[in-house]
């Protein structure tokens, strides 16, 4: 499948169809939250302190929810107006649910957060009603032009999956080089001294990353390239972090690995990672996506009770669950 | 768009002295009660330009169905630890007028070129043509 950065223009390619697509698919649901955890592990931010995250490319809100279920405050970006109104859209959906009228019939439900105590079919079934906190303003800007804040305006920056659509020119006026480099002059003044920036992106290769990172560094941040599950192909992420201390060194990228080290905590000094599976988990909070697979490609109960209760918010036929459901089969011979 | 929001946007089209702040021309208003972190409040707080802020309210309250509540002209936000004495029902306010009021639909105007942002359902339309980049 060739990549959608070279059909066209972003907000040609993300259409209201397409957008719709997009945020509908509980895959896609899943890895962008996933990859938002990630970011949001490697900004390092002050615990138990909101803070005011600029969210750049933040199409449906997919990461803005998730920056919102850690209790911060967040203004997002995005030049596709299709994407934007789905986050809208996503947006009043949850209102709904808070305010008790709706079903919660989306397949990304995993709003935990969420206690209604209306008396439809709800399955969470609280008592208190918990109020939502306010959602994450959005724009419809092109990130390649520079971003329309007054300097030190935010406390941190994420971008997921969005940094290489600035690597393609999609008119004769856009230059790459350019365009990246407006936009980190750009980041480096609306962030506050001692903030930090982290943005995943897929580079098409090496060359793209080189360019990306060259350009960051040009305007004044230090930082690098993290990269975990740098051998699977799948699996490989890129996070472009970047810092205002000259002296930062970017953290060790996961590799997956399983071992004893699997159980112990992360540690919280300067962010170096050996074997670390579930930072989720690792960190004590609440997992708050869907339940894994197993590693190797197992499938626990959990996760064929969730995909099931997926595939009948969907309307498809699913058989009903027993105590049979996901029993542990007998080996082959 | 919020006014906190509304805060922090800068028109930065080529040749413009002084973007900062955006006049506000109303068309639709809405408003939406959130919960009020107080610790975050007082942690924005330094941050906020109050004059802007107070010029914003001002321009938003006449198309208010609710009257918006009153702000003093000028306070001084700047000191983190002064913040700390502010009265409640001030940080109520202040919380109010920046998170649970929205422009829907309306325009941002750029007081030094009156170049025009529109905003639609919430979302101002930042994005600039070929020449203003």
């Amino acid at each position: 499948m060739s990549r959608p950065e070279l059909t066209g223009h972003a907000s040609l390619f993300y259409n209201e169809k397409e957008a719709r697509k997009y945020d509908s698919s509980s895959r896609m649901v899943g890895i962008q939250r996933e990859i938002t955890e990630r970011a949001i592990e490697l900004l390092k931010l002050p615990s138990n302190r909101p803070s005011f995250i600029l969210d750049v490319g933040c199409g449906s809100g997919l990461s803005g929810q998730v920056l919102e279920e850690h209790g911060h405050v967040w203004v997002g970006c995005d030049v596709s107006r299709d994407m934007l109104n789905m986050a809208n859209e996503r947006i009043e959906r949850k209102r709904e649910e808070a305010m008790g009228e709706g079903d919660s019939s989306e397949d990304d439900s995993d709003n935990d957060m969420n206690d209604n105590d209306s008396n439809n079919n709800d399955n969470k079934g609280g008592t208190t009603t918990e109020e939502e906190p306010s959602p994450g303003d959005l724009l419809h800007h092109d990130m390649g032009t520079g971003l329309p804040f007054r300097p030190a305006s935010f406390d941190a920056c994420i971008s997921i999956s969005a940094l290489q659509w600035l690597c393609y020119s999609n008119t004769k006026e856009q230059i790459p080089k350019k365009r990246l480099t407006r936009f980190f002059s750009s980041l480096y003044q609306v962030l506050r001294r001692g903030a930090r920036a982290v943005l995943q992106f897929y580079p098409e290769s090496s060359e793209h990353a080189i360019l990306i990172s060259e350009c960051a560094a040009k305007v004044g941040f230090a930082g690098g390239i993290v990269v975990d599950y740098p051998n699977s192909t799948k699996a490989k992420k890129h996070y472009l972090v970047l810092s205002f201390e000259r002296s930062y060194k970017a953290p060790q990228g996961l590799t997956g690995l399983e071992g004893a080290l699997l159980n112990e905590g992360r540690s919280s000094s300067g962010g170096v990672r050996v074997a670390d599976k579930d930072p989720r988990r690792a960190a004590g909070k609440k997992s708050r996506g869907p339940p894994r697979k197993k590693k190797g490609g197992g499938k626990t109960k959990e996760w064929i009770l969730h995909k099931k209760e997926t595939q009948r918010k969907k309307g498809k036929d699913t058989r009903k669950d027993t105590k049979f459901t996901g029993r542990k089969r007998p080996m082959r011979f | 768009m919020r006014l906190l929001t509304h805060n922090f946007l800068q028109s930065n089209v080529r040749g413009t002295e002084k973007g900062y702040p955006l006049n506000i021309e109303v068309t639709t208003i809405k408003y939406e009660e959130s919960p009020v972190d107080k610790e975050f409040l007082l942690n924005l707080l330094p941050k906020v330009n109050y004059n802007a802020l107070v010029a914003a309210v001002k321009q938003m309250s006449p198309h208010c169905e609710q009257p918006l509540p009153e702000l003093p002209e000028t306070m001084d936000v700047s000191n983190a630890e002064q913040n700390q004495n502010l009265d409640d029902a001030t940080i109520s306010n202040l919380h109010k007028v920046l998170f649970d009021v929205y422009l829907v639909e309306g325009w941002l105007i750029c007081p030094d070129t009156g170049r025009k942002f529109p905003v639609k359902e919430c979302i101002p339309n930042m994005i600039l043509h070929e020449d203003e980049i």
